[in-house]
Formats: structure tokens, C-alpha cells, sequence
């Protein structure tokens, strides 16, 4: 049986909407003027006394026994204080944190066995980074070489060489899903559509690395500052690893510059720092460099290979949707399968068929640990889905936009259950295309396209996709995949602290590492603004420690602005209420008879007899026996804000449960240019439209959609951390894996539009993963669109300029 | 990503750099704008002994001209060149692939003489001294020598300087005024080493056949390579797309790179076929511009 409740609808939507002074304009943001003067205050500006600093020896081999370290010629070299290794691990710690397997262990220093290139085999503490660096060219490592796994579909096979001895094999995980009768759906359909698709590895490749510095403290605290995003919600898992209680252990925030899913939970690096800081006896620093970025993050990307099919009516109606996918997850499962639990909350994308089969195997190879990139697996899900779309319109002869109009699911449709339970809170999908369509003259291109091609033999495509965009995940999606999970969380909490102080200026204390280089700041005091009546750049924001931190979860799954609003809105009623109440004795009126207006309580109907927040401000802390009999001084209020909208999945997983309901959508339309004998492209036009419910300010959301298409088109067309069938890895430097830059990233055409969330505060939705959901649909579609006279078909990511000329080649050779 | 430690040189004059370098030998690496050398030491891939740094060496940052001799200094900056309209005029060649060198980031720290010493078989500059058939002159402790440049690039990051000795100045024959340039890259992304690049240099006769065209390829072999056999076919030739198309078709048989990362051995070798297309009919056209535009005067 499944849990349903009807939850809390907010009063945001439809005509009654109320006027907002500050949300919804565009405002600069106000973490910009100490970032562009330099005053991050980044791991690698910190120094703190008698810090030293950690180099790592890293695998050059995939898979192999290790046979012996030998240290000694590290040791003795001037300033390197210490080196440790697998066995130093294995005895002073336990295992990393796990989502996955039991079965698959982790530590930040490989024990006994490497298994991929990169993994860590020794750490060299020294008096500076040289030096370490210096000592880890001196140690002398023996491997016992092991069969490779390289590729996630042989990692299956019965005789492949298995990774970790304990598990058995190297299926991570297994499990099909079936929501309706997919057989009936596809044996009822005027035409099935079948591929076979490989959307290749990629990854979030902020300009800083994820690093920590650890310190062995007063008290016997263990300090952690870190940039690492979720550590207030998994601290106490960092502690259990290092075995120390979770109240010694103190993790301070530290603004990360960047991580679209890189610093997720990040946990191998403040790990290894706290132990080599425990170890020691001293402060250790340990800051990634690229190197060991690009090989060893936490979070490379979905790797995954599809077999899918798709049934059409006659008339382009979508009957439903069969996948069959392997996922690479690589070397260790930290996260589980959660990355298709997201893939799950929007599997029928904006589109109203019914039935649906997933089936998921996760193999273990020899490589980097997958993890989270920006869209945490739907963002794959969208491509597929969007791959069969356009074949099923080419080969219906149906136009790209008609056929998705026909399948929308409609506004009064709303709240809308997917197949699986998962439920879309509200939308205008046909409403969207129509933005875009407006901001495109796609009849002008259509013609173009037929012209250049005729008179100056120039290939344009055109290329659009439609895809949802969810937001706010709920915890639920890491376990619904097992029937007995051993942590079944549903938790998924924001907190928020405002202090007024004694002169009236405000202090707003968030509780979760929420700067990424993103807008936390932008949106938290946009919206305490808008409940107080001040200018937002008057607040001063700053981050708890874990040893005060409320609950709170981070950024992550476009959750951040929903939740934080929530906890804002819900401290600044309570302190509402509290300088009312303040007010309301002072000038001897009822409670209900004052309101608060631009900074100040008032008389309804009487604005003469106000009360300014200095005044009250300084009731509250210096003239206690002005306050009401009662109440305590001071002006400071928290909140907790829950998950709005979530519920258990069934326990025959019938039914998965509401676990990302804050749905948004868009439509990207790409017009491109492509050249059959280079395989090079460019983009003649880029027309992008969101829907992220109420937006809070549309500048910093474009940049989320910019950023986010940006980094669509690397997976697409640039993009690739690949690794040969040996298992050696081929993109360990910037030299290799490219990253677009300006030259190559269009100006991004922004629209939105608005239908705003019943289920949150305001009506806002999340938007955060932006356009990476939508890009690499819309760019493959154009690149099939452009060369389809050459029979060109987008089947793995990234494209790269010599497929498109195979391609080519292969068509003029057939004549 | 730090480098092994390594003696640092700083001297002020060229004779003291010749000096430093006959000491120290192949132990010492020039470091001039750092491009290519530094990413190199903090990543370990080089592990000299000694670095001597020429960037205070003011003898080498001149760019001189006589009638048809181009010389600039191995420490000038390849953006100097990049707008410089005295070698524009000179050598066109350069003005159209120096702005396909890196991003102007890279080339205001670059050196016409750290590309040309580095020898990357895909970069621009040691492709157009190919093409153009410069003279790379090179000092040591005994004295300056004149290397041509196809006897220079010796193979992968390899050049033909003796331990001893640095490069001091590559001399470019000046273009003849007739003469018409093209130069056409392919990389993944702007500013990318060249997955496929062809630089050429033609003339016409009256009757506007192609009467000396020089065809350079980069990024199709560890060295910068000359297309001889495309050379051969169009000299005397008709300058019109079919003949070129046929006649780039020979480039192929130059490109030795094979499969990598970002290009199938096949790919590339299309690639060099269009490029070389492309390169010859830019370079045609410029010519038959020049011709109009001087007949016209």
C-alpha cells in the first residue's frame, strides 16, 4: 500500500499571486564583489601554523595485487615528515562512507589491490607540496598485474576477472522495473523504434579542485575545513571512517570554487586529510591537482550503454518505453544506483504514456568511481528519451515540435503520477515550446537550410528537444531499489537562522555549505528581503560549523533555492511574529491590528504609529522589562524545512513513491552548421526557454541555464574521460579532455516562463542543473538533422568530428 | 603538479646564455615564454637540471628585415608578430597562422623561437619555416650555424640542435609580391593543437596556371611535413577546384599519425586531403587578387 497524503499546497499560484518587490528582478548578485577582488577565501588560501601538505602516488596500472611499498628512499629525503600506505589504512581506519554494496569497501589509500589507474597507493606528508611531490617520486611499488575490466558489458560475463573478491562478481547491482504492460504497449504500436546508444563519461570540471585541511585541535577535536557540499548532512559518517565520536570531529565550511556535482558529498579527500592530520599529529592540506582531479574525483560521470525501444501510433502518440541499460559505475558504488533513481522521477520525460521498463545493471570495471555531474543521471535518461522522439517523428514523418505537442501531458493535467509514482507538480509544456517557437523563426531556418544546401552546399540542421527538469530529490531515490534497505532515509531537510541585531542589521546563518560559486547568498537574501522589507545586500551571510550546524543537506538535485527559501520564510515568520508581538506591547495595540512593512511595524490603516526595526531591535536586547511578560530577549529565530512533498514507495516497489515532484521543464532549439569533411560545427542560432516556477532572479537562473548548456555541449561534442581497453586512462590532462571555452559555447537565446510550484514556498522550483538537461538532445538532433542525406544518427556521446566524417565517408562511398 | 627542483639561470646576455648551455649541456633547458616547458616540468614530463632563462636577453627579441630575408629573433613574441604589419607585409604566411597559435593568452608569453625549438610536428610555426623554407640559425660555443628548416624537426620534440647549443633566429625567405597564401586548420577547439593544418604558398603564371607552389602540413607526423607529391602534380597545373581536389588527394600518403584520442588515422587523413584543398584555393585566389590588384596599379 502505498503512503499517499495530500501535501500542504502553498498560495503562491494562479491569479492570486501576490506582487513580490524583490523576487523575480534581476538583481547582481552579492557574492560577486569580494569574488572579483579575489577574497574567495579558497582551501588554497588558507595556511594555517604548521601545515603541511599531502602529495599522492597514484596507480599506474588498472588492476593489480600490490606485492610491496617500499618507502625508505621517500623518508629520508629533507622535509618529508611521513608517507603512508594501504596497510597504515587498514589498521587506523574503517572503510569510506558507502551507499553501495556492502560487499564493495573503500578507503582513501588502496588496501592490498589497485583497481583502476589513478587509485592512491601512498601519501607523502612533507613540509610543502614540492617536497611531497619529491617523495612520492621515490617510492618503489611491485605490482602483481590482474586481468583488466574495461569494458561494463564483458565486466559481466560469467568468466570476466572480478574486482572485488568479496562482492563475487562485478554486476553491482541488478534490478528490472515495470510499470502498465510494456509488451501489450509495443505489440499495439504502429511502429517500434529500437537503438542502441552509449552516452560516454564526462564529468564537472570546476576551476578548483575539491581539497581539505585537517587539524588535530583543542579538546581532542578533529577540525575538517573543506569544500566539500554536503558534509553538515554525512558528517558523523566522516567521523565513523576516521573512528572517532562524530562530536570530535568539526567540519568547517569553506566556499568551493565550483563543483556541478564534483564536491557532492565529496568524501576521499577531507577523509584522507583527517587521517593523515590524526596520523601526524599536524595540520595537513590536502588540495587535488588536476592530475589527480581528472583521475581519482568522486565524481566521474554516467557511463552507460542502452539497447531501448519506443512504440508510435500511426499518429505519433508515444505507447511506451522499454530500456535496457549498463552503467559503468566504474571501481566503487559509493552512491549506489541512486543516479537512476533520478533517471526514474521523470522516465516518461513531459510526455503521457503509461507504460515503462527499466531494467538496470551496474558493473564494476576498472576505472575512476562514478558519481554525480549536474543532472545526476536524468539529464542521460533525457537523451535517450529525446533519441527516440526524433527517430520516431523522421520516420512518421512527423515535424519535431508536432509530434511532442501530441504527447504533452496538458496543464489541467496537474498534479500529474507518472508510471512508477512519481508525481509532476504542475507545468505548461505546450506553453514552453510556444516561448521558444516565438523567440525562432523555424520556418525562416527551414527554408535557409534548403537554400545553403542547394545554392552554396552548406549543411544547416535544426534540432529541438524537450525535457523535464526536476528538482528537489528526495532521499527515497537512493533506496527504493532494494527491498530491504538497510537505511531506508527519507530526510532531506534545509535549515536557516536569521538574527536581527541590536542596531536593527541583519545576520542570516545557513546551515550547509551551499557556496559553490552558485547564488545562495543571492536567493536567501532576496527572500529575506522580500519578508522584511530590506535591501538584500544589507545581510550578512555566513555558513555553520557541524558543531552548531541544524539540519540541512546542501546543494544538490536543483534542490538548493526551493528548500532554502522554505527554511528563510519559515525563520522569518517566527521572528515576525516575535517583533510584533514587541511592537504590539510597546504601542499598546493588538497583535492582529500590526503589520510589517519596508523594515518597519505598523498600524494597519494608521502607518504614523510604527515602530522601526533599531527600536525594536534594541527592546529585544537591552530593555527586557519592556518586552512582554514573558518573552525571552534577543531577536533570533530558526527553521527546519522538511522535504514539501515525498512519500514512502510501496513495499513491493510497485509503486516507487513522490520523491522529485518539483517539476520543471524546457525547450531547447539549436540551429548548427556542420561541415561533412572536417566533422566540425557551429551554431547559427540558440533559442533556450525554462520553466523553474516562480524565478527568483532571472539572472542568476539564466546563468544556471547558460552554465548548464555550456556544459551540455562538452558531454556532447568535447568532452570524454576515456579509457583505452587496456584500462590505461587517456584524459589526464586539459590537453585531452576539453573543455569548451567561450570560443566554442554560443550566446545562449534565454527565455522563460513561469508556472509556479503548489507545493513550495512561493512557487519556486529548482533550476540549477539548467541546460546540461537539455543540450546534448538538442545538438544531436541538429547533427542528425544537418547530415541526414548521409544517414546520420547520433548513437554515442561525445560526437567527435571523426565519426561525423565516417559517417560521411561511408555514405559517399555507397554512392 | 610542482616541478623537481632545478638550478635557475637568469643571464642578461646571449653570449652568457651560449655559455650557460655549452656547460650544462642537455641538463640545461632554455626557458623562454614557457608555453610548453612549464606544464611540462610541473607535471614531471621534463626534469632538467638547469633552467636558463632568456627572457632578459634583449639581442634576441629583434625583428629585422633586408630585401628578402625576414629574421626574428628567437625571443620575440608571437603576438609581436601577430601585429606586425612589416612581417605581414614580408611573410604573409605568418600573419594568417599565428592567430591559430593557442589563444593570444599563450602567444603574448610564446616565442617564435620556443615554438620553433620545441619542434611539436602539430604546431604552426615550425609548419610555416617548413613550408617556406626558412633557415632556423642556431648558436653554440662554437659559433653560429644555419640549419635548413626541414633538416631542423628531426621527430617527435626532437630538433637538430647540438647539447651546446639554442636557437637564436629563424630567417624567412620574403614572400615574392605576386605570390598568394593560404593557411586552413582543423583543431577540436579553438586554440587546439592541429588535428590537420596545411599551409601554401602559390604563384601563378600569365595564364593563370600554378607556376611554384610550396604545400606544408601540420599535425599529421611527429614533424612538420612538406605534401611533395601535391607540390609536383599542381605545379604547372590549372589552379581550378577539380585539379586542386584531385591533386590534394596525394596528401593522404603524408600523414603517418595514426589512431589517438581525438582522431582516427583515417579521419586525419581526409583531413589533411581537405585542408590541402582549401589551403590551395585560398592561396589561389589571393594569388589571382594580388595580380588584379597589381595590374591594376
Amino acid at each position: 500500500m502505498t503512503a499517499t497524503q495530500d501535501p500542504a499546497r502553498t498560495t503562491e499560484e494562479g491569479p492570486d499571486r501576490p506582487a513580490f518587490t524583490y523576487i523575480g528582478k534581476d538583481r547582481r548578485r552579492v557574492e560577486d564583489p569580494r569574488l572579483l577582488v579575489g577574497r574567495g577565501g579558497y582551501i588554497a588560501d588558507m595556511k594555517l601554523p604548521g601545515m603541511l601538505h599531502a602529495a599522492i602516488l597514484r596507480s599506474p596500472v588498472p588492476h593489480a595485487r600490490i606485492a610491496s611499498i617500499d618507502v625508505s628512499a621517500a623518508l629520508e629525503i629533507p622535509g618529508v615528515v611521513a608517507v603512508f600506505t594501504g596497510e597504515d589504512v587498514k589498521a587506523h581506519m574503517d572503510p569510506c562512507m558507502n551507499f553501495g554494496p556492502a560487499t564493495i569497501t573503500q578507503y582513501p589509500i588502496a588496501v592490498d589491490k589497485v583497481r583502476y589507474v589513478g587509485e592512491a597507493v601512498a601519501a607523502v606528508v612533507a613540509e610543502n607540496r614540492y617536497i611531497a611531490e619529491d617523495g612520492v617520486d621515490a617510492i618503489v611499488v611491485e605490482y602483481e598485474e590482474l586481468p583488466v575490466v574495461s569494458d561494463p558489458r564483458a565486466a559481466l560475463e560469467p568468466d570476466a576477472p572480478v574486482l572485488h573478491e568479496e562482492h563475487g562478481s562485478n554486476l553491482g547491482y541488478e534490478r528490472t522495473f515495470e510499470f502498465g504492460d510494456i509488451t501489450a504497449a509495443l505489440e499495439s504500436a504502429d511502429l517500434v523504434v529500437e537503438d542502441e546508444l552509449h552516452w560516454g563519461r564526462s564529468a564537472g570540471m570546476p576551476m578548483e579542485t575539491t581539497g581539505a585541511i585537517a587539524r588535530p585541535g583543542h579538546n581532542g577535536v578533529l577540525e575538517i575545513y573543506c569544500n566539500s557540499l554536503n558534509f553538515s548532512y554525512l558528517q558523523f559518517l566522516l567521523a565513523a571512517a576516521l573512528r572517532i565520536p562524530s562530536n570530535k570531529l568539526k567540519m568547517q565550511p569553506v566556499p568551493a570554487g565550483g563543483s556541478f556535482g564534483s564536491k557532492f558529498t565529496a568524501h576521499k579527500v577531507p577523509t584522507l586529510a583527517g587521517f593523515l592530520a590524526l596520523r601526524t599529529g599536524r595540520p595537513v592540506c590536502y588540495l587535488e591537482d588536476r592530475l589527480d582531479h581528472l583521475m581519482n574525483s568522486d565524481h566521474h560521470g554516467s557511463d552507460r550503454y542502452y539497447k531501448v525501444r519506443m512504440g508510435f501510433t500511426k499518429d505519433g502518440l508515444i505507447t511506451g518505453l522499454d530500456v535496457d541499460v549498463v552503467d559503468d559505475y566504474g571501481a566503487y558504488m559509493q552512491f549506489g544506483v541512486g543516479t537512476h533513481g533520478n533517471a526514474l522521477s521523470q522516465a516518461v520525460g513531459p510526455y503521457r504514456f503509461r507504460d515503462l521498463r527499466y531494467r538496470l545493471r551496474a558493473a564494476v570495471t576498472n576505472k575512476c568511481q562514478q558519481g554525480a555531474y549536474r543532472g545526476f543521471g536524468s539529464e542521460v535518461h533525457n537523451w535517450v528519451l529525446e533519441r527516440l522522439v526524433e527517430q520516431g517523428a523522421a520516420k512518421l514523418g512527423i515535424a519535431p515540435e508536432e509530434i511532442r505537442k501530441r504527447n504533452f501531458v496538458l496543464p489541467e493535467e496537474f498534479p500529474y503520477k507518472i508510471p512508477g509514482g512519481n508525481v509532476y507538480d504542475s507545468g505548461n509544456y505546450p506553453g514552453v515550446l510556444e516561448k521558444a517557437l516565438s523567440m525562432i523563426d523555424l520556418e525562416h531556418w527551414r527554408k535557409e537550410k534548403e537554400r545553403l544546401r542547394r545554392e552554396e552546399n552548406r549543411y544547416i540542421g535544426i534540432g529541438i528537444a524537450t525535457t523535464q527538469e526536476r528538482s528537489v530529490f528526495s532521499s527515497t531515490e537512493f533506496w527504493f531499489w532494494f527491498d530491504e534497505p538497510p537505511f531506508p532515509i527519507t530526510s532531506s531537510p534545509e535549515s536557516a537562522t536569521i538574527t536581527i541585531d541590536p542596531t536593527g542589521a541583519f545576520q542570516l546563518l545557513l546551515h550547509c555549505q551551499a557556496m559553490w560559486g552558485n547564488s545562495p547568498e543571492t536567493v536567501a537574501t532576496t527572500i529575506l528581503a522580500e519578508e522584511f522589507g530590506i535591501e538584500p545586500e544589507s545581510v550578512n551571510v555566513s555558513y555553520a560549523d557541524t558543531s552548531r550546524a541544524l539540519p540541512g543537506t546542501g546543494p544538490g538535485g536543483s534542490r538548493f533555492t526551493v528548500m532554502v527559501a522554505g527554511a528563510v520564510r519559515g525563520a522569518a515568520r517566527k521572528l515576525k511574529k516575535k517583533l510584533i508581538d514587541i511592537a504590539a506591547h510597546t504601542l499598546e495595540v493588538a497583535p492582529e491590528d500590526l503589520e510589517l512593512v519596508a523594515a518597519r511595524v505598523q498600524v494597519r490603516g494608521a502607518p504614523e504609529r510604527s515602530l522601526g526595526l533599531p527600536e525594536l531591535a534594541a527592546s529585544a536586547y537591552f530593555f527586557a522589562l519592556n518586552l512582554p511578560p514573558g518573552m525571552q530577549s534577543g531577536l533570533e529565530e530558526s527553521y527546519t524545512y522538511d522535504h514539501p512533498y515525498t512519500t514512502l514507495p510501496s513495499p513491493d516497489r510497485s509503486d516507487l513513491g513522490v520523491f522529485y515532484p518539483i517539476m520543471g521543464h524546457a525547450c531547447h532549439i539549436a540551429v548548427m552548421e556542420v561541415d561533412p569533411d572536417t566533422g566540425m560545427t557551429k551554431f547559427l542560432d540558440y533559442v533556450a526557454v525554462h520553466d523553474a516556477g516562480t524565478v527568483v532572479n532571472p539572472k542568476s537562473l539564466g546563468g544556471h541555464v547558460t552554465g548548464g548548456a555550456a556544459q551540455g555541449l562538452g558531454s556532447t561534442l568535447y568532452e570524454e574521460l576515456a579509457y583505452d581497453a587496456d584500462g590505461q586512462f587517456r584524459s589526464s590532462t586539459f590537453l585531452d579532455y576539453l573543455v569548451p571555452t567561450a570560443n566554442e559555447v554560443p550566446p545562449f537565446r534565454i527565455g522563460h516562463v513561469e508556472t509556479p510550484s503548489p507545493y513550495t514556498e512561493y512557487g519556486i522550483k529548482g533550476g540549477g542543473e539548467g541546460g546540461r538537461m537539455v543540450t546534448p538532445s538538442a545538438v544531436s538532433a541538429a547533427i542528425d538533422d544537418a547530415l541526414r542525406e548521409y544517414g546520420m544518427h547520433v548513437r554515442e556521446l561525445p560526437i567527435k568530428p571523426a565519426d561525423i566524417v565516417a559517417t560521411v565517408q561511408a555514405a559517399r562511398a555507397k554512392g | 603538479m610542482k616541478p623537481p627542483r632545478f638550478l635557475y639561470c637568469d643571464p642578461d646576455t646571449l653570449d652568457a646564455a651560449v655559455a650557460l648551455k655549452a656547460q650544462h649541456g642537455f641538463d640545461a633547458l632554455m626557458l623562454a615564454g614557457g608555453q610548453s616547458l612549464m606544464p611540462m616540468l610541473n607535471m614531471r614530463l621534463a626534469s632538467p637540471g638547469v633552467l636558463i632563462d632568456i627572457n632578459g636577453i634583449t639581442d634576441l627579441q629583434r625583428v629585422v628585415r633586408t630585401d628578402d630575408v625576414l629574421e626574428i629573433g628567437a625571443g620575440v613574441r608571437q603576438s609581436a608578430i601577430e601585429s606586425d604589419e612589416q612581417v605581414h607585409a614580408a611573410v604573409p604566411l605568418l600573419a594568417r597562422a599565428v592567430p591559430h597559435i593557442g589563444h593570444v593568452e599563450n602567444r603574448h608569453r610564446g616565442t617564435v623561437g620556443g615554438s620553433i625549438a620545441h619542434a611539436d610536428g602539430a604546431a604552426e610555426l615550425p609548419c610555416i619555416a617548413v613550408t617556406l623554407d626558412a633557415v632556423i640559425v642556431v648558436r653554440g660555443a662554437s659559433g653560429e650555424r644555419e640549419i635548413p628548416a626541414k633538416d631542423f624537426f628531426q621527430g617527435f620534440l626532437s630538433n637538430a640542435c647540438a647539447p651546446d647549443e639554442l636557437v637564436v633566429a629563424v630567417r624567412f625567405p620574403v614572400t615574392p609580391a605576386a605570390a598568394g597564401t593560404g593557411f586552413v586548420e582543423v583543431a577540436r577547439r579553438e586554440g587546439d593543437f592541429a588535428l590537420a593544418a596545411a599551409a601554401v604558398q602559390a604563384e601563378l603564371d600569365e595564364q593563370g596556371r600554378i607556376s611554384r607552389i610550396a604545400v606544408g602540413l601540420a599535425g599529421v607526423a611527429a614533424t612538420p611535413v612538406r605534401a611533395t607529391a601535391v607540390e609536383d602534380r599542381l605545379t604547372g597545373a590549372a589552379a581550378d577546384p577539380d585539379t586542386v581536389a584531385a591533386a590534394a588527394q596525394l596528401a593522404a600518403d603524408v600523414v603517418t599519425t595514426g589512431d589517438d584520442l581525438h582522431a582516427t588515422a583515417a579521419y586525419r587523413k581526409h583531413l589533411a586531403t581537405t585542408v590541402v584543398m582549401r589551403a590551395v584555393l585560398a592561396a589561389v585566389a589571393d594569388a589571382e587578387q594580388r595580380t588584379q590588384n597589381g595590374s591594376a596599379s
